[in-house]
């Protein structure tokens, strides 16, 4: 009896201690993103005003805005994700549906692994090569193409991920009915997967919308307005990276601003993705 | 009544009846190991034909081999013949998509397509057949009625398949398989997943559908076996065991294992 009350005393002992350590744990993940979140508020949104959203960058010690770094990441994001989805869904959907048994898709698995977990600025370096030095000069569009690349192994892992979620029962059932493979997976299979598949792409804008390190390589930068893809152009995150290092006051406020603007897309995008999923789950 | 002592497994009464599917020699593998071996039988036309046996032993397997649907899954091989109404059907010039309209499949757990209830019938008719709206809506009403949903849903055909209950699912999926006007309808254990009452509905639908279709039907439940079927086939073990007319399964069986089986001493 008394043997069985003190092992229980001490079982209960130790769950309280690992308990307390799991929450302090917690407690500190948490605490160092409200701590960015608040300092980011506290700094940013003082310099928010219309002029960051109508005027150019300036030069050092004048004011100005964000413009042509919000138009450029905007324009490299979108190509970036039009360019990377398609692939990585057809890549995605080959390693779930089609080669769903084939040694080839652990081979792509394993190096997209690789890929996904790749410094971004390897993949900007990456592309300097391929595009940058031989067409001369830094480009938008070579931008655009460094962040497809980050884009890529996003998807494909999303995708094949919630396509192998599908229960094989529905695709068995779509083949029973007479539906040929390709439409099973159109029309069933993507169907099922739909909401966990937006969400992918999703996080993959989240993911690239804040990648600094491909476009130093590749888009550079540019202080004036530039709609030219075949030249270099601006971001935020770059802006940001060169405002914040600067000695001018002005920048170091915009750079703050830049980082609020990115920061609260990127949680705006993740909210809405974990609604996505949320709705999911709720089936 | 004549004298059963043949030893011919398919000496069932059915030699007026035109056998809508025969399976010859039929031998079934799992990548090495031999799942069925040496299947013959014949299912009559418009009949309740079941399979019976423990868990195992290839009852499963064997209905799955009617439709090819294993094909989808590699390392998964069947030699011999199954002949549909005298064509092997086996052949590798079979046009499995084509195949598959005419032997529909219902599986365990209900499988509506993630969209409406109106689509979910829709769907299949539309792959083959070209049809205006109005005899699309006259179709999928059809087949509700036929599959005994069609009040209960009548008035949310729009709404998602998969909003109904397990029962209600589940005859989606036969009003489904019945839309595409099929020849054979397979039943992979229909009813296991149902309440008592969804599975006396099921079970109701059955018996209406054989004046119509050629129906075989897996099941676990030997009750239900004794309930819906014409011809029962014991397996087991990959082989099969007794193909009699049911009644005779269930009350002298000419195999001793049937008679285990049947009277629960085993599986």
């Amino acid at each position: 009896m008394s043997t069985a009350s003190s092992l229980h005393q001490s079982r209960k002992r130790k769950n309280g201690v690992m308990m307390a350590l799991c929450v302090i744990a917690a407690g500190i993940g948490l605490a160092w993103l409200a701590l960015i979140l608040g300092a980011l508020l506290y700094k940013g949104l003082s310099g928010v005003s219309l002029a960051v959203f109508t005027q150019m960058t300036p030069p050092p010690g004048d004011a100005g805005g964000l413009l042509n770094a919000i138009y450029g990441s905007i324009v490299m994001t979108i190509i970036g994700i039009l360019v990377g989805t398609p692939i990585g869904v057809l890549a995605g959907t080959y390693m779930a549906e089609y080669g769903r048994f084939s040694k080839l898709t652990t081979v792509v698995r394993f190096i997209n692994d690789i890929l996904l977990s790749a410094p971004s600025i390897i993949v900007g370096l990456f592309v300097y090569e391929l595009m940058v030095r031989p067409m001369g000069h830094f480009s938008a569009i070579a931008g655009a193409v460094a962040l497809s690349i980050l884009v890529i192994p996003v998807v494909v892992r999303t995708t094949e991920d919630m396509l192998n979620l599908v229960p094989n029962a529905l695709r068995e059932a779509g083949t029973a009915i007479g539906a040929p493979r390709w439409v099973v997976i159109r029309s069933v299979a993507y169907r099922a997967a739909m909401s966990g598949i937006v969400t992918g792409i999703l996080l993959a804008i989240a993911r690239i919308s804040g990648e600094t390190a491909p476009l130093l390589f590749t888009a550079l930068n540019n202080q004036f307005w530039s709609s030219n893809l075949n030249a270099p152009m601006a971001s935020l995150p770059v802006t940001i990276f060169q405002f914040a290092l600067s000695p001018y006051e002005e920048w170091q406020q915009l750079a703050w601003t830049g980082a609020l603007i990115i920061t609260l897309t990127v949680l705006a995008l993740s909210i809405v993705a974990r609604s996505l999923t949320g709705r999911r789950e709720d089936r | 009544m004549k004298p059963m002592l043949s030893t011919d497994l398919n000496a069932v009464d059915t030699t007026v009846e035109k056998a809508k599917i025969e399976v010859k020699d039929l031998n079934f593998y799992y990548g090495q190991s031999k799942a069925l071996k040496n299947i013959n039988l014949s299912l009559p036309e418009r009949s309740v034909t079941a399979f019976i046996g423990p868990s195992g032993c290839g009852k499963s397997t064997l209905l799955r081999v009617l439709n090819r649907i294993y094909e989808l899954y590699p390392k998964q091989s069947a030699e011999g013949q199954v002949l549909l109404d005298g064509k092997n059907i086996l052949d590798r010039s079979q046009d499995l998509n084509l195949l598959r309209t005419k032997i529909g499949m219902v599986f365990q757990k209900p499988t509506p397509f993630p969209m409406s209830i109106y689509e979910n019938i829709a769907f299949g008719v539309r792959l083959y057949e070209k049809i205006s709206k109005a005899e699309m809506d006259n179709r999928v009403e059809l087949a509700l009625k036929r599959a005994a949903l069609w009040n209960e849903v009548k008035d949310k055909l729009n709404a998602s398949g998969l909003s109904l209950s397990g029962g209600q699912q589940q005859r989606l999926c036969i009003a489904r398989t019945v839309a595409v006007k099929p020849e054979v309808i397979l039943l992979d254990e229909p009813a296991s997943a149902l309440d008592p009452l969804s599975t006396a509905k099921i079970e109701e639908l059955i018996d209406e559908l054989q004046a119509e279709y050629t129906i075989v039907i897996v099941t676990h439940n030997m009750q239900q076996a004794a309930r819906v079927s014409r011809q029962t086939a014991f397996m087991y073990l990959g082989e099969l065991i007794e193909f009699d007319r049911t009644e005779k399964i269930f009350t002298s069986p000419r195999e001793k294992r049937t008679q285990d089986y049947i009277t629960g001493r085993f599986g």
